[in-house]
């Protein structure tokens, strides 16, 4: 799950109150801190870039329709979280259409009901790495995704950049030291 | 003895990690992974905020001057999910005092937790008119098949048509919700007959507000 930061990651207790009423001002400020997360969270488990626009899109609206229920004082962030996950299951069975064999056998909890799409079982980590990687300043977070997504060498990432190699070990230094202790949870879950 | 530093060097990929005991690397390698992942870099289209707001201001209006919900991927209204078996209604009166519009909120049994849906059920001269969606049941094939009922408080329930998966699903009744208030699915099976299993799937009360 994701872990606690503190607050709603930029939204206002008034812009979550305003959410549950529907006020559009505030659904943009709850889509702004978040719409990235949800988003990352549904193309990890959907693979698609059209079914994670819509289950992002459901999202919102299931949250926005279970909202009365939710606690302004807690963290908004990992309830988004689960409701993303679940609406990106939801979407995967919907699209792949598997019979299930003996319905009528199934007990309570099993396993044969419930059809699991593969990337969901890292769902909440990649909420918690995208997260962590839109915190970082933008030159870094920009080292980091040549580094990794891209498989750069400090070298090549200086070319393309256009900087001197010595910046890019500054900044590719600060950005994974704070990845490092921002996703410290992440060890500990896998522990 | 492993430092910060270590970690941090292997984790921006600049050493092998050999200074890291196993565990270390392996907790380290998850991140590594994420940080190559293209899903944790995707970016949202730039007019999909606009498109959740339009979606969750629609889910806003009152119900009852939202048009017949339909299945399209962008605008969606998405379905109505609860954590509780709460019943959202509207009620249309007709011109005799008689409800013409009801809705239905779905939640899923122990057989199928995972299952929510919405009904939309229409008073016509046909009969009731009831359009179910409704997500987390696979589709059923080869004999196998959904049977929606509804089901007065006391007695026996009345089929109202069988599908095969609960999407943009069209079902018709000949009996009034306000004396059969429940509705439900069962899964079944064509070698059964028509005795119902009784495996119900799905379930929500269908009353006036």
């Amino acid at each position: 799950m994701p872990a606690p930061g503190g607050g709603h990651g930029g939204v206002s207790r008034e812009e979550v109150v305003g959410f549950r009423a529907g006020d559009p001002d505030s659904v943009r400020a709850v889509y702004g801190a978040y719409g990235r997360l949800v988003y990352a969270v549904a193309h990890r488990t959907l693979g698609s870039r059209e079914l994670a626009e819509e289950a992002t899109q459901q999202t919102f609206v299931k949250a926005w329709q279970a909202a009365s229920s939710f606690d302004p004082e807690r963290e908004l962030g990992p309830w988004l979280a689960t409701i993303a996950r679940r609406t990106a299951i939801d979407l995967h069975r919907r699209e792949a259409r598997r019979p299930v064999a003996e319905l009528s056998d199934a007990v309570l909890n099993d396993q044969v009901v419930v059809d699991m799409p593969p990337g969901v079982d890292r769902a909440y980590d990649v909420w918690a790495v995208r997260e962590a990687i839109d915190a970082l300043p933008d030159d870094e977070r920009t080292v980091v995704q040549l580094q990794h997504l891209h498989d750069l060498t400090q070298s090549e990432v200086a070319e393309r950049l256009g900087i001197p190699i010595g910046t890019v070990k500054s900044r590719s230094y600060r950005a994974h030291r704070t990845l490092a202790a921002r996703l410290q949870h992440l060890r500990d879950v896998v522990e | 003895m492993t430092t910060d530093d270590d970690r941090i060097a292997y984790l921006a990929g600049e050493t092998s990690g050999e200074r890291l005991d196993e565990p270390e690397r392996a907790e380290l390698d998850e991140v590594r992974s994420l940080l190559a992942d293209p899903s944790t870099w995707a970016e949202p289209p730039a007019d999909l905020e606009a498109s959740v707001v339009a979606a969750v201001g629609e889910a806003a209006r009152p119900l009852a001057s939202r048009p017949t919900p339909r299945r399209t991927r962008r605008p969606a209204l998405g379905l109505v999910g609860v954590a509780a078996a709460v019943v959202a209604l509207v009620v249309l009166v007709g011109p005799g005092g008689e409800p013409t519009n009801l809705e239905a909120v779905l939640v899923g049994t122990e057989l199928a937790p995972g299952a929510e849906g919405q009904a939309v059920l229409t008073k016509t001269d046909a009969g009731w008119r009831i359009e179910l969606d409704a997500t987390g049941l696979p589709r059923l094939d080869d004999g196998r098949f959904y049977q929606a009922w509804l089901k007065p408080d006391d007695g026996e329930a009345v089929p109202i048509g069988t599908f095969n998966e609960p999407d943009g699903v069209v079902l018709w009744a000949g009996v009034s919700p306000k004396e059969y208030p429940t509705l439900t699915v069962t899964a079944e099976s064509a070698s059964d007959g028509t005795a119902a299993s009784g495996d119900r799937v799905l379930g929500g009360p269908v009353t006036e507000p």
